[in-house]
């Protein structure tokens, strides 16, 4: 299995002298294509942190973080954001869609950006958009949806093109718990199905249960790592 | 869904603040247009009335001649100038000079003769139908004489007064000839309103004893050739002579054509900065009311160079649409002042610049350039303007982007 995410004792820090606070202390971890990895920890454990660091929005204080094989360090920030563009998805926590966008154009920007032609890009979001339960809803525009379906929207924006790992943070923090149980449903059918590599943090038991691994993540460590089975066998 | 169309609907986001810019945008535009209307028709008219008058686009005197205007400086071969202007058919008129006394009564002044063949003037210029009374010189010489505007009155001379006139002629004896007014010219310039008698040629002739003299060759294409290649062209018709176009004739209104020129840029550069503000003000609130926004497309994948491409499209988008409310604005006005005009009169009067008389109705043109050039210039100030917002939402750094509240 091709390995997405490689880190080797990652460290991040934030401020310094005595505000200097570690959000991450030698954080290894490696992501193999077709995982569905969940991380959970309390608020300040560093989930954001280590997401933003994977996902080539912020940068490592020391350490290695190699993505699809690429070395994030080495990347300028017009590469991270071709990076990002290409091989990653990213699902936010409060759905952040385009206002002035409906939900097709808002889930086809990526395929725009990357100069995919308009019939064919057309017809994969229409198609993306009916797999997550969109269909009839293209033309309408973000505060037209529910937030289940603005999220919704959302998935399939971070997995329209295909990319080698999606990242969500909390993808199920701001909708109420049967949306959020039909949204974990449609990202396992599509890590199923399609094997889209999904990678999300989130501080809910519903969501940890589902997660084939389970990281957990305490004071910018990772206390446990392995399938989450055998986690919660041991807690 | 390109950046235009994304730019659009950004724009709608606030109808307030795109309302005012618009309205800036519109109106500077606008002015701009009409004030270039306005300078350009005082520039034209400045032009047309030193050139399609009475001096021409260029003039063509025998060396020297300009310097003292001696009656025997007459040019070699005038009819080689008149030959190489009708070959490229531009209008040309001949003119003799000499000065003399004119009396009428008791009043008596200094005059400058003007030999003129009126078929010619009539061909090649407007004088001829600048009169303030009376009628312009026959074709054939009768002893007419058409005075400038203030010669007639300081000789207190009507259409059908009788004139006496002194001359020294060109072969040393006293000429002396009783002449009729048929005409008194328009405010033409201080020069010939002070002293201009203009006789027809051939009484010239006999008055003068000037023989075949012909002192100065005025062509005028009414714009239809370059300068430079009128000149160019006389200077192979006749490289003995001296040619002088009528910027070297009339520096003063030349100066004042490339002041109005200068003006009317600085005039726009005003304008152009104002509007230019106004769109970098509203580029900068809504680059800071959509810095997550930004922050959310760049973790999307969209590269700087996109950001900066969609914040610029933007204020095209704004800048085009005030610019095309603002053209028709600006026409409607332009219309309105080439039409009726600014009519200055309880200002100035009649005056005279350099020697050219202007019509105290100040009046605009309408043409390509002043259209195209302000709302060129100002789509370019829009994009331009919405640079420095859209640098900033460039280097935004995503995680704090996204993180702001």
């Amino acid at each position: 299995m091709a390995t997405i995410v490689n880190l080797q004792e990652v460290t991040k820090d934030y401020g310094q002298g005595q505000a200097l606070t570690h959000a991450l202390r030698g954080v290894n971890l490696i992501i193999e294509a077709g995982e569905f990895t969940a991380m959970a920890g309390p608020s300040g454990s560093g989930k954001s942190t280590l997401l933003n660091i994977i996902g080539g929005l912020d940068r490592p204080t020391s350490g290695r973080v190699l993505v699809d094989g690429r070395e994030i360090k080495d990347l300028s920030n017009t590469e991270l954001g071709l990076l990002r563009r290409d091989r990653l998805g990213f699902i936010f926590q409060s759905y952040n869609l385009i206002p002035v966008l409906t939900a097709l154009e808002n889930a086809e920007y990526v395929l725009m950006l990357q100069g995919v032609p308009t019939a064919e890009r057309r017809a994969r979001v229409r198609e993306v958009l009916a797999e997550v339960g969109l269909e009839g809803l293209e033309d309408r525009y973000p505060r037209q949806l529910s937030g289940g379906q603005q999220q919704r929207v959302a998935i399939a924006r971070a997995i329209v093109s295909e990319p080698a790992l999606v990242l969500a943070d909390e993808p199920t923090a701001n909708v109420d718990s049967k949306t959020g149980k039909a949204l974990l449903d449609l990202m396992h059918r599509l890590n199923e199905e399609k094997g889209a590599t999904f990678f999300f943090s989130t501080h809910e038991e519903a969501v940890m249960k589902r997660a084939r691994r389970l990281l957990q993540l305490e004071d910018g460590i990772i206390r446990n790592n392995g399938a989450t089975a055998d986690i919660r066998n041991t807690e | 869904m390109n950046s235009l169309q994304y730019g659009w609907r950004n724009l709608w986001r606030n109808t307030r603040r795109t309302g005012i810019t618009l309205a800036a945008v519109c109106l500077s535009t606008a002015i701009l247009m009409a004030s270039y209307g306005l300078m350009d028709g005082l520039m034209q008219h400045a032009v047309s009335n030193a050139t399609n008058l009475v001096v021409g686009e260029v003039q063509v005197h025998a060396q020297g001649y300009l310097a003292d205007h001696s009656i025997y400086k007459a040019l070699n071969e005038p009819d080689l100038i008149l030959e190489a202007a009708k070959q490229k058919n531009v209008a040309a008129a001949p003119r003799r000079y000499g000065y003399g006394l004119v009396a009428v009564g008791t009043k008596s002044a200094g005059a400058r003769f003007w030999g003129v063949e009126p078929a010619s003037e009539r061909a090649t210029f407007d004088l001829a139908q600048h009169l303030q009374e009376g009628r312009f010189l026959s074709e054939t010489a009768r002893r007419g004489v058409v005075l400038g505007q203030k010669l007639a009155r300081s000789l207190q001379a009507q259409i059908g007064s009788e004139i006496v006139v002194v001359v020294q002629a060109a072969d040393g004896s006293l000429g002396n000839d009783l002449y009729t007014v048929t005409g008194i010219l328009k405010a033409a310039g201080d020069s010939i309103d002070r002293n201009a008698a203009l006789i027809h040629a051939e009484d010239f002739v006999e008055l003068f004893v000037s023989g075949d003299r012909i002192h100065e060759v005025a062509l005028n294409s009414r714009g239809m050739v370059p300068l430079d290649k009128l000149t160019e062209l006389l200077s192979i018709a006749a490289p003995e002579e001296e040619i002088k176009s009528w910027r070297q004739l009339m520096p003063e209104v030349s100066d004042m054509v490339n002041l109005f020129d200068a003006f009317i840029w600085i005039f726009g550069l005003i304008f152009l900065l104002a509007a230019g503000m106004g769109v970098m003000n509203t580029m900068l609130m809504a680059t800071y009311e959509r810095i997550r926004e930004f922050g959310i497309l760049k973790a999307l994948g969209a590269t700087p160079w996109g950001i900066i491409r969609d914040v610029a499209a933007e204020a095209l988008v704004l800048a085009a649409l005030g610019t095309v409310l603002g053209t028709i604005l600006g026409l409607a006005g332009s219309y309105y002042l080439q039409q009726v005009g600014l009519d200055l009169s309880i200002f100035a009067g009649t005056y005279s610049v350099g020697g050219v008389a202007f019509n105290p109705i100040w009046r605009a043109t309408i043409s390509p350039k002043m259209v195209l050039i302000p709302a060129v210039l100002m789509l370019i100030i829009g994009v331009v303007a919405s640079l420095y917002p859209a640098a900033l939402a460039a280097r935004l750094d995503p995680v704090k982007a996204i993180h702001r509240p």
